[in-house]
C-alpha cells in the first residue's frame, strides 16, 4: 500500500513547498515531484532520470514541427538544457511534464523562426549570386537501421501484449495507454491499489525479458 | 527489487524512499537497464518505438560540456 505519507497530499505539498515547490494548484499529485524535488536541490540522478522518462515524448513532440531528425534532437537537447537551468522557475502549477511540454513548444516554434529567417536570407544570397536554392529543412533524414528497429520494438512489444495475462495486460494499458493513476485503476477493477502496482510491474516484466534480446546491442548507449 | 524500479518510474514510491531507490537504480546497470525498458514500453504502447541509441546520453553530455546550472534566474517560458 502507498504509505500515509503518499496519500496525505498536504503533507506532501509541506514538503514540496520546503523546497520552493508549491503544487497545491495542482488537482492530482503530480507523480513526479519527488524527482523534481531532488533536481532541484541538485541531485544529477533524479534529473537524470527524468531526462531518460521523458526524452522519447520530448522528442516526438518536436518532431511534430521539426522535420530533420538531426534538428529534432539539437532542439531537444536545448529544450533540456532550458528544463534544467530553470527548474527553479517551475513552482507546480502543473504537472511536470506540462511544463516541460510548454518549453519544447516554444523551443521548436523558436526554431522554426530561426530556420525560416536562415532560409530567406540563403533565398537572398542565392538570387545574388544565381545558385540554386537551398533546402534547409530537406527530407527527414532518419537511420534506416534506427527505423527497422523501432519496427522490430513495436512488432516484440506487441506480441508481448497478446500473450500477456490479460488482467495483466489491462493493468498496463490503463496506466499507460488511458493514463490512468494506480488509484483510479484500483477503483475501475475493484482491485487493491498494491495489486495494480504488482499487475504493472509483473506486465512490464513480462515484456522487457522479450525486448531485452531486441534491444540488447544499444544497451551500453543507455543511461 | 525491479518492483522499485516500476514504481520509482511511476512515481508510486512513497517519498521517503524515492531518493535510495533512485541512487540504487542509477548504481546498478541492471535497475538502469529497467528503468530505461520500462519507458520504452509505455512509449511504445502509445506508439513511439524508437530506440534509445545515446540519445539520453547524448542530452545529458550536453548539459555537461556547456556547463549549464541551475539558474534561479532563468525562467524557460520567458525564454524567447
Amino acid at each position: 500500500m502507498i504509505a500515509s505519507a503518499r496519500r496525505d497530499s498536504d503533507a506532501r505539498f509541506a514538503d514540496a513547498s520546503a523546497a520552493g515547490y508549491a503544487t497545491a494548484a495542482m488537482d492530482q499529485i503530480d507523480p513526479d515531484h519527488e524527482l523534481v524535488r531532488l533536481a532541484r536541490l541538485g541531485d544529477a540522478r533524479a534529473f537524470e532520470a527524468l531526462v531518460v522518462k521523458y526524452q522519447r515524448r520530448v522528442a516526438r513532440h518536436v518532431a511534430r514541427w521539426v522535420k530533420r531528425a538531426a534538428d529534432v534532437e539539437d532542439v531537444v537537447q536545448e529544450v533540456f538544457i532550458k528544463v534544467y537551468r530553470g527548474l527553479a522557475s517551475f513552482k507546480g502549477e502543473s504537472a511536470f511534464y506540462t511544463w516541460v511540454y510548454q518549453i519544447a513548444r516554444n523551443t521548436a516554434f523558436n526554431f522554426l523562426t530561426r530556420q525560416s529567417k536562415l532560409v530567406l536570407v540563403q533565398e537572398d544570397a542565392a538570387a545574388g549570386e544565381g545558385d540554386e536554392r537551398t533546402d534547409t529543412h530537406g527530407s527527414d533524414n532518419e537511420d534506416p537501421e534506427r527505423l527497422m528497429l523501432a519496427q522490430q520494438i513495436s512488432d516484440t512489444v506487441k506480441l508481448a501484449m497478446e500473450r500477456l495475462q490479460p488482467e495483466l495486460a489491462e493493468a498496463l494499458v490503463l496506466y499507460e495507454v488511458e493514463g490512468k493513476q494506480y488509484k483510479e485503476i484500483a477503483q475501475m477493477l475493484q482491485i487493491p491499489i498494491g495489486t495494480v502496482r504488482t499487475r504493472i510491474f509483473r506486465a512490464r516484466e513480462f515484456i522487457a525479458k522479450r525486448l531485452e534480446p531486441v534491444v540488447g546491442p544499444v544497451r551500453n548507449r543507455r543511461w | 527489487m525491479s518492483l522499485n524500479v516500476s514504481q520509482l518510474f511511476d512515481g508510486q514510491l512513497e517519498d521517503e524512499k524515492v531518493e535510495r531507490i533512485l541512487h540504487e537504480t542509477a548504481a546498478d546497470p541492471d535497475m538502469r537497464d529497467r528503468f530505461t525498458l520500462y519507458g520504452l514500453i509505455g512509449d511504445s504502447l502509445r506508439g513511439n518505438s524508437t530506440p534509445d541509441d545515446g540519445f539520453t546520453l547524448r542530452i545529458l553530455e550536453r548539459i555537461k560540456r556547456e556547463g549549464a546550472g541551475i539558474d534561479p534566474d532563468f525562467d524557460p517560458l520567458a525564454d524567447a
